[in-house]
């Protein structure tokens, strides 16, 4: 095998990259039209969803392609295990672009409560959490990773306070209930988000050290 | 690395060093292996691993200018030892080589051989033996119609396995293997496999392979050796997931070898 494998792991790696950073721009566009209202930006990302699984399919047989021709070992067989686990994971990720992009209309005609209820805080956390999977994965510089645990509990306390103070404008206010519930809604794929991550550097991690770790 | 009582180890060496002539070609290895498992040498060609091996039994001791020093103990006894009975330890520690090697016989005589030389003469007995060792081998059904038909005329798989056979009808403790499949299809090489997976139950395995699924597959313990030395030791599943070693890391991910 030699170099020819390691020259696909290479350039399946570095696509790998691409992919993650489009499925990451899903859920940061997603965002930003949340927060903008901009509806055109919100139909594109739900329009990318496609390309999104293709993609995803894509790095799945080819992952299983090199499994099954060249039998890797150690630190490659990490890495492929660990490419397999982050394609499902930011599939999901991308997934969850498009669940709040589909939200976006609704917020363009009744318009935000408040600064929505601290969520662009919440996604500013999970957003650097994505960044720095993604470098560590393409690096292998597992110090950004290694602080993960504290910076999940933050987005999970985080979650919890958009939930309570969600409730305490419905219960104020009827009227905020559909916003409210969204906003729960979106404070949970968030939540999510930051999960899939901490599941990535432990991965990461192992393909780096071949140390296990548990991060939650 | 694996810490292992000396009490559960069947071989182990201390401080071996093996030259042929000027060179050096196993540098103060140690290594134990454990009763009732299979442990693989890997490494690149002229690591040495099958030197090591043929110090197991004696198998060096043909070989011109070659000087051992150190200890090889066996069941705590040391086998480096001149006063050692070379046939009792190869009745004790079989060996099975890359190319299936049976004699121009027959399948029957084939494995009635080493008894024969053991001093085995009841017909009876014989007959026992050979049907249980070739039944160990995983051979009898292929073969009990065709015992006393030429050995040779056996496909090459068939004549590993009667290899096998042979090696198992002395009732060694210790079986060596020496790259055992690396003239076989992989139909024989599977059969082989499983085999060994059923061989360890009664008894040690040494296996030295240049396939490296097939260490993975088959051994509980690996070494992997690199220049005559013994670089890294321990159980299978770390040395191909998490190698603690650079170099081991480089060889079973194909960098070099």
């Amino acid at each position: 095998m030699g170099e020819k494998f390691h020259e696909e792991l290479k350039e399946l790696r570095r696509e790998f990259c691409e992919y993650s950073n489009f499925s990451s721009l899903m859920l940061k566009d997603a965002f930003e039209a949340l927060k903008s209202g901009d509806v055109d930006l919100s139909a594109d990302v739900n329009a990318r969803k496609k390309q999104l699984s293709g993609w995803s399919d894509h790095f799945d047989e080819r992952l299983l392609t090199l499994i099954a021709l060249y039998q890797p070992m150690a630190q490659d067989v990490r890495t492929i295990i660990c490419t397999l686990k982050m394609n499902t994971a930011f599939y999901r990720i991308g997934r969850y672009g498009k669940d709040i992009a589909i939200l976006v209309p609704d917020f363009a005609t009744s318009g935000h409560l408040g600064r929505m209820l601290n969520l662009p805080y919440m996604a500013e956390l999970v957003f650097s959490m994505i960044d720095d999977t993604l470098e560590a994965y393409r690096s292998g510089n597992i110090s950004l990773i290694s602080d993960f645990s504290g910076r999940d509990d933050r987005v999970d306390d985080l979650r919890y306070s958009v939930f309570r103070e969600g409730v305490t404008y419905m219960m104020e206010d009827p009227r905020t209930i559909s916003r409210c519930m969204d906003y729960v809604m979106i404070a949970r794929y968030l939540e999510r988000c930051g999960d899939h991550c901490c599941s990535m550097a432990e991965k990461i991690h192992y393909m780096v050290t071949g140390e296990k770790v548990d991060i939650s | 690395m694996v810490n292992m009582t000396t009490e559960a180890a069947v071989i182990s060496t201390k401080g071996l060093n093996l030259y042929y002539g000027d060179n050096h070609a196993l540098q103060d290895i140690n290594i134990s292996f454990e009763r009732n498992r299979v442990t693989a040498l890997i490494g690149p060609s002229g690591c040495g691993k099958s030197t090591l091996i043929r110090c197991f039994n004696r198998m060096n001791d043909l070989v011109d200018n070659v000087r051992v020093q150190g200890q090889i103990l066996f069941d705590g006894e040391d086998i480096a030892s001149p006063r050692t009975d070379v046939v009792e330890i190869r009745k004790r520690i079989g060996m099975v080589f890359q190319k299936p090697n049976p004699f121009p016989k027959s399948v029957y005589e084939n494995v009635a051989y080493g008894p024969r030389v053991h001093g085995i003469k009841d017909k009876k007995i014989l007959d026992q033996i050979v049907e249980k060792s070739l039944k160990d081998a995983a051979l009898w059904d292929e073969v009990k119609d065709r015992l006393h038909a030429s050995a040779l005329g056996l496909s090459g798989g068939q004549q590993q396995r009667l290899c096998i056979a042979r090696t198992l009808a002395v009732e060694p403790e210790v079986i060596l293997m020496d790259e055992p499949c690396s003239s076989l299809d992989p139909i024989a090489t599977t059969k082989i496999e499983d085999l060994i997976e059923e061989l360890k139950k009664r008894y040690t395995v040494i296996i030295v392979t240049h396939n490296m699924q097939q260490a993975a597959r088959s051994s509980d313990y690996t070494g992997f050796m690199y220049l005559g030395k013994l670089i890294e030791f321990g159980e299978t599943c770390q040395i191909f997931e998490a190698p603690g070693e650079r170099l081991t890391e480089n060889y079973v991910t194909g960098r070099f070898g």
